[in-house]
């Protein structure tokens, strides 16, 4: 009996490490720097992209000055008129990995994807999500080094600061994480997007978040890094249009419309400073 | 000579059982030990003891030397049991150890997820569901529970048993190619390692896109090294004929790692040649610089077990009694380091507090290792 046990048991163990293995052939080796491009079918009829930014839906509407401030993407540029697939890597916390969205589709990379692949639309876009929930900015710094340094990403999506603001990380050790690591990847370059803090009325008046949001502001103004006005972008849609629900059931993230905005936020933010260097190239 | 192999011995200091039905107290068991000490103290960030453990003062931590000593024992194990056995119950006996620890990983990721859910329900707190990558097991459990159970998905700090199961999943295979071919098993074990590192393959995690936060395909490498210095090897020769030099070099390079340490000098992954994982100091691909910087650690330190039972009986007794049972220690030790995480966000992060989380968790930890040895002596 016990031996008949042992056998079953070794059979489920071998499923078990199988399993995972058979997933890793199957899956893109996004560690391999050198790996072929994802194979997205392109319809490459002129040089170059055509660009207009992405439209914002109804639900999402915010004036423009809300969402971002303007800073150029001169490697993402650099891709886009060569026709060259753009690999983007989305990393940060809970935000990232999509807490509270219905499912993994929904959360905020992947519906960035999809929007991207839309306005962007003769060149492949990969993005890869390494959101690891309940991070704070060093531990997801150390994270980001060597992912960027192994995956070769031309643009960073850096989600960052919620929590470190509610876990009384100190505004100095934040500034200095959040400002060294956009430094290394400027300096190879990589573009950034800093993605900034959560809006929810929890911390409406809690002085260290906000000391946060502003150093993670200063960060983006010091390396003219793309800042993404999270909490101002949401905050404007829950105060103008309250009948709409943005939050999951814990009050404190996003849901699936909520994820939507913040990709849809992200990709005007993103689109519009493109669309702006095209047109004028001189800036 | 080792008492177990009769063969030479570099680091298998031993003397007289003063527990009955025990294996006396003896070089590897103290380290595994102190390993033991060290994880619980570095898996719980923040508290204050964590600032000072050998993490701080070099490019290793306690992970590799835990590895390093689980080759190491798991050698003695085989040199015990092989004479009576034929290879494939070698491979059998080698391979149940990973089912073991296979359900231990169970049980432990079990009550880790009622020890968080228990510190959000208790404090009213829902982001404390999202600690450690817990997330998704509240956010999405139809998927990360077949991710638990396919050991894709691993809770932050309980990732060193899916690495361990993978590994003693693999030692079976490593046995029996020892035993037929003794020669060969260093050098297919440098390789995997060195394409590990060239080609930055790891294993998927699943729900959560990620890659395991050990990789087995590199953290192999460390198992085998242990594996061979463990009984007769080459390298066991070479250490042995060069102890002196050994142990100089080893000096010289906890010396350098101290000095790193001191200047802040780390490789920029950014700055290094290609492929980057041969020159950056990551603990996923276990890299050369951590891998040099443990063997290092065991060239200078090993041996010292002699000095620390004469002069420090209680902690030598102490820690040998952890190492004996680590598996039971580990696990325990795990879930204590979770607590003492909810402890210090439930009761602030005050020296005080710290302090009375360490002593509960040693106190707790070494009642595990008695019961389990008293358990042991009533079979």
């Amino acid at each position: 009996m016990a031996r008949t046990i042992k056998v079953k048991m070794l059979a489920l163990l071998a499923v078990f490490i199988a399993a995972p293995l058979s997933a890793f052939a199957q899956a893109p080796q996004d560690g391999a720097a050198a790996a072929a491009p994802p194979s997205v079918s392109v319809t490459n009829e002129t040089p170059g992209v055509p660009l207009t930014p992405q439209q914002l839906s109804a639900q999402c509407a915010v004036p423009t000055s809300e969402i971002a401030a303007p800073a150029p993407l001169p490697a993402t540029i650099v891709r886009l008129e060569g026709n060259q697939p753009l690999r983007i890597l989305a990393i940060g916390s809970s935000s990232t990995w999509g807490v509270g969205a219905t499912s993994r589709r929904k959360n905020y990379p992947s519906q960035l994807e999809a929007m991207l692949e839309r306005v962007l639309k003769t060149v492949p876009i990969e993005v890869v999500n390494r959101g690891v929930s309940g991070e704070t900015a060093e531990a997801t710094a150390d994270r980001l080094r060597i992912e960027a340094a192994l995956l070769r990403p031309d643009l960073v999506l850096w989600q960052v600061g919620t929590n470190d603001a509610v876990q009384r990380v100190s505004v100095e050790s934040f500034e200095r994480t959040v400002s060294e690591t956009v430094a290394q990847l400027r300096k190879k370059n990589i573009d950034v997007v800093l993605v900034g803090l959560q809006y929810t009325p929890k911390y409406a008046r809690d002085e260290h978040y906000f000391a946060i949001r502003d150093a993670l502001k200063r960060v983006a103004a010091e390396h003219n890094a793309l800042y993404v006005r999270r909490y101002q972008a949401m905050e404007h849609i829950s105060k103008t249009k309250s009948n709409l629900q943005m939050m999951a059931d814990d009050d404190f993230h996003l849901n699936d419309l909520g994820y939507q905005c913040m990709a849809e936020h992200i990709a005007h933010a993103m689109t519009a400073n493109l669309f702006v260097r095209r047109r004028k190239p001189a800036s | 000579m080792d008492q177990f192999t009769n063969r030479p011995k570099i680091l298998t200091a031993t003397v007289p059982a003063k527990v009955k039905g025990t294996r006396p107290p003896n070089e590897i068991d103290f380290w595994r030990g102190y390993a033991l000490v060290v994880i619980f103290l570095n898996h719980i960030p923040g508290i204050w003891f964590e600032n000072y453990t050998h993490k701080n003062f070099g490019f290793s931590d306690s992970a590799e030397l835990f590895v390093l000593l689980a080759g190491w024992s798991l050698r003695s194990m085989v040199d015990r049991q092989s004479r009576d056995l034929t290879s494939l119950g070698l491979f059998f006996r080698l391979g149940s150890r990973a089912i073991v620890l296979y359900v231990a990983q169970l049980v432990i990721t079990v009550i880790a997820i009622a020890i968080i859910a228990s510190t959000a329900f208790i404090s009213d707190t829902n982001l404390v569901l999202q600690w450690n990558n817990a997330a998704a097991i509240f956010e999405d459990p139809v998927t990360a529970h077949i991710g638990l159970v396919l050991l894709s998905h691993h809770l932050g700090y309980f990732d060193i048993l899916p690495l361990y199961i993978v590994l003693m999943a693999m030692t079976p295979f490593m046995a029996v190619l020892h035993r037929a071919l003794p020669w060969a098993l260093l050098p297919v074990s440098f390789a995997i390692w060195a394409a590990t590192l060239g080609t930055a393959v790891n294993l998927p995690t699943w729900p959560v896109e990620g890659r395991w936060f050990f990789n087995p395909f590199a953290w192999q490498f460390i198992l085998v090294i242990g594996f061979l210095l463990g009984g007769d090897s080459v390298i066991t020769r070479i250490a042995v004929t060069w102890r002196a030099i050994a142990r100089l070099l080893g000096g010289l390079i906890v010396a350098l790692g101290l000095l790193a340490t001191y200047l802040q000098f780390y490789p920029d992954p950014f700055n290094v040649p290609q492929p980057p994982l041969f020159f950056v100091a990551d603990k996923t691909f276990l890299t050369p610089l951590r891998l040099i910087h443990v063997l290092g650690l065991v060239a200078f330190f090993g041996g010292s077990f002699a000095f620390f039972y004469k002069k420090a009986r209680p902690l030598a007794r102490f820690l040998s009694m952890l190492g004996r049972n680590s598996l039971n220690v580990f696990c325990v030790g795990s879930l204590l380091s979770l607590s003492a995480q909810s402890a210090r966000f439930a009761l602030g992060s005050t020296l005080w507090v710290d302090v009375f989380v360490v002593l509960i968790g040693l106190l707790l930890m070494s009642a595990t290792a008695w019961v389990s040895e008293w358990r042991a002596r009533l079979k």
